[in-house]
Parts: C-alpha cells; structure tokens; sequence
C-alpha cells in the first residue's frame, strides 16, 4: 500500500466525516460572533475558538456517543481485567505508537530523545515481550510524548484555531499533525487480505477502550464539577499541548549519554 | 609594596562591595525558596500522614479541613477564577461567589481523599515567575503511574499559601477561569446565573454525601 493511498485514504475519511457533521448541524452556525467589549474580545481571543458553535455540537455528539458506547465499554473491561494485565496491555499499546514518536523525534531535531526512544523500543520489543512489560522504563529510558503537530510547534508553527474533532479537543496544527501521523504508523502499511487487518481494526479499537478506562475517574469528576466542561476541556488541552511542546523545546541533553561520553573518555579510539 | 597593599585593599573591599551585593539581591529569594521548600514539605507531610491515619474517611476529612484552609488562599483563587467580571461583580455577588467557591473547592479537594492513599513525594527544583514560587514535586501513588506537579506558592498574603496547581502542564485555576467564563458569557453576563449553578452544586454535594 503506497504512502499517498493511506494518506488520502485516512484524509477523506475525516474530511467526509467532517462535513457529513457540518452539514447535519447547519452551517449558519459554525462562526462565533467577534465581541466588541474590550474585556470579552481578550477573553474571546484566548480562547482561540472562532468556531466555537460547529466545535460544541461536534462535543456534544461525541458526549452521546461516549455516554451510550465508549464509557460502558471502558468501565466494563476496567471491571473484568485485573490492573496488571491492562498496565502491560497499555504498555503495548504505547510501544506500538512509538514508531511515529521516534520520527518526530528526528523531525524535531532532538536526537538524544530519538536515540532514547530507539533504544526503549528496541529493548521493549524484545526483553519486554513485545512491549507488555516496559523493562525500558526500569534502566532508564522512559516514555516520552511527542507527535507531528508537537513537531510542527517545535518549528515555529502557531496552533491556529481550536477543533473539536471526532478524536477529541484539536486544533488546525494539530489536527493536520494527526493526519501525517498516521503516515508514520507502520500498522497502517499492513496488507489487505491478511489477518493482521483485523489485528490493526482490533488495536485501534481496543487503544479507544483503553484510553477511555484509564480517564474514567478525572472525566466522571470533570462532568460532576465543571459548569462549561467544553471550556474545562479547551483551556486544558491548549495549557497542555503548550507545556509539551516546550518539554521538548527545552530539552538540551547532550546526544550522547553520559554513561557513553566517560567511557569513551576512558577507551579513546587507538589511532591506526 | 604600598601598591600592592592598596591594590589588596581595594580588592577585599570590592569584594566586599560584590558580596554585600549578592546578599541583598539573592538572600530574599532564596530565602523565600527555602521557605517555599519547607512549606509544601510540611504541607504535603500532614497531608499524607491525615490520609495513611487508621481513622474513619468522615474523620480525616474533618482533620483535612483545617489543614487545607490554613495553607490554602481560597480568596486569591476565588478571585482570579472570576476573572473579568470579578469587576463588574457587586459587592453582595462578590461575597456569596466567594462563599460558595470555598465550600465548592474544598468539597473537590476532600472528595479525593481516597486518591491521596500511600502517596509519597518528593520535591524538586524551585523557580520563580511572576512573584510567586513555582516548586515542582514528583508524587508516587499506589498502582499508578508517577505524576508531576507544580504548586504555586504566593507571599502576598504575608505568609506563604498556595495559590494554584499544575498539573501535567495545566494550570488549575486558569482552567477554572475559562470554565466560569465561558459559562457567564453563555448566559448573557449575568453572575447571578453562576451564582445559582454554584449553589446547586454545593448542595447537591452536601445530598449526596448526607445519602452515602
């Protein structure tokens, strides 16, 4: 399967569920008025949501659809798997997807997190029984998030409005990241007519459920609490999608480990 | 030789000059990190040894609340949380929004008494912004996974208390903020509608903790 095929592939499919939901809501009411009070204009552009009407109904079917689907599919596999199955599960997961963090690695211009993270997967995939128990961790190299839009970030490019797309709070960088993150994926280069299709509908499925089991208490507590949980979750996914990207930026390590430069300080190449 | 000495001379006493220097500019802020260390230390220490204690939930909530006021600056965050329209607020609104946002916080910070089970900490570097002290800790808790967290810590009270929480990037009461602000705006501006949302949840909370 080319890279165009599974791009466009992927692109399309959004972009027809996109406007699929724009034209069932009525697109009189995709643009928020600009208000003309001082104060409220501040707020309004902190906010960074001009599309403020398309993006709550976009929230609120993706609320239906996680109150009747999602959530009781999460809260029953949290109820029948016992905690240490679905940490390693989850560690699988995380390892599957750290093929395309490794690219943005590279992308960013950060190679020690690149070599961190080489290091990590190779290890993992191998001592760590395909990922399942994250022995990378114990010696030293953690997991560490990064994707294209982070990437675009890091290269100076501004967010542009906020979405609210089918895969949760986004933005227009980082909405165009997700589709050149899927170019990344190996899992998506599987072959049709195999049974490792399956594998890759089963995986990005069984991710959702995860996922959604391991938020169940901070979005049940988030719904109790929060009077807008709309603005709740914009403000933080903009505050967080911020401090990530200056994690990365902000990461100066030396490329080679320290363990790496006394040794050879100790083993200088014998010259020939 | 009268060189030399007057060139020693001049050397302690621009020594001197510089190390007087660093004192008055550097001991007030190291002594306020030093302050801020030992304050979230404590803080955090009575926090975790209320929650490890072998007493019932209702009673560690009742230790809890003391605590949490005493090191808590319920006004500052209540303040900021209103934001713009802290200033349109009257006096009265200003009053009862500050009534119900200390019970309404405090009912979220003793509803996850359970979360704070077994948890260890340990505190990180300090920095500054804003004339407030950033202190990072690391916080370990009982089958899952470690978590960073920032606690800003302002003086502006005359004592150190802790104004806001980061967590994973986000900050607590900016959240707070735009969630209020974005319900005011939706209902037209008016506080009074914040006002009653608050008060319903401040008494649903008192039902369901009556009926458990």
């Amino acid at each position: 399967m080319s890279l165009c095929h599974v791009f466009s592939k992927k692109v399309y499919r959004l972009v027809c569920l996109f406007t699929s939901l724009a034209s069932a809501t009525g697109c009189s009411a995709i643009k928020a008025p600009v208000p003309k009070d001082p104060a409220a204009l501040a707020d309004y552009k902190a906010a960074n949501d001009p599309y403020e009407p398309l993006n709550r109904k976009l929230f609120n079917l993706t609320l239906k659809f996680d109150k009747y689907t999602l959530k009781p599919m999460a809260k029953a596999y949290r109820w029948a798997v016992p905690h240490v199955v679905r940490n390693s599960l989850g560690n699988m997961i995380t390892t599957m997807y750290e093929p395309q963090v490794f690219f943005n690695d590279v992308g960013a211009g950060k190679p020690r997190r690149a070599g961190d993270l080489f290091a990590r997967w190779c290890i993992n995939m191998t001592v760590g029984l395909g990922g399942l128990i994250d022995v990378a961790k114990m010696v030293g190299f953690p997991h560490h998030v990064n994707d294209a839009g982070l990437t675009f970030a890091n290269w100076g490019i501004s967010p542009g409005p906020y979405l609210f797309l089918p895969m949760g709070p986004s933005s227009v960088r980082d909405g165009l990241g997700y589709a050149v993150d899927q170019l990344f994926s190996p899992w998506n280069y599987v072959p049709r007519g195999y049974g490792l299709i399956s594998f890759n509908w089963a995986y990005n499925s069984f991710g959702m459920i995860h996922g959604r089991s391991e938020h169940l208490d901070e979005l049940d507590a988030l719904e109790r609490d929060s009077l807008d949980p709309y603005a709740t979750i914009r403000s933080a996914y903009q505050q967080m999608r911020k401090a990530e990207a200056a994690a990365i930026r902000n990461d100066h390590r030396a490329t080679v480990p320290a363990w790496y430069y006394h040794w050879y300080q100790r083993h200088p190449p014998h010259p020939h | 030789m009268t060189f030399l000495i007057n060139r020693r001379i001049l050397t302690t006493l621009i020594s001197t000059f510089a190390l007087g220097c660093i004192l008055i500019f550097f001991t007030p802020s190291c002594f306020a990190n030093d302050n801020s260390r030992s304050f979230i230390q404590n803080f955090g220490n009575h926090l975790v040894a209320i929650v490890d204690s072998p007493i019932s939930v209702s009673e560690k909530k009742q230790k809890l609340i003391p605590l949490v006021q005493q090191n808590v600056d319920f006004n500052a965050i209540g303040r900021y949380c209103l934001g713009r329209f802290w200033k349109v607020a009257t006096t009265q609104q200003k009053a009862r929004y500050l009534k119900l946002f200390h019970q309404f916080l405090m009912n979220a910070i003793t509803d996850k008494l359970g979360d704070y089970r077994g948890v260890q900490f340990t505190i990180g570097k300090i920095t500054q912004n804003g004339g407030n002290d950033l202190v990072e800790t690391s916080i370990t808790r009982l089958q899952q996974p470690s978590i960073s967290m920032q606690w800003v810590v302002s003086y502006a009270s005359g004592s150190p208390k802790i104004v806001d929480v980061i967590g994973e990037g986000a900050s607590l009461r900016l959240t707070q903020r735009s969630d209020y602000s974005a319900f005011i705006t939706r209902h037209g501006g008016n506080i009074n509608v914040l006002l009653n949302a608050l008060q319903k949840k401040v008494s649903e909370h008192v039902h369901s903790t009556s009926n458990n």
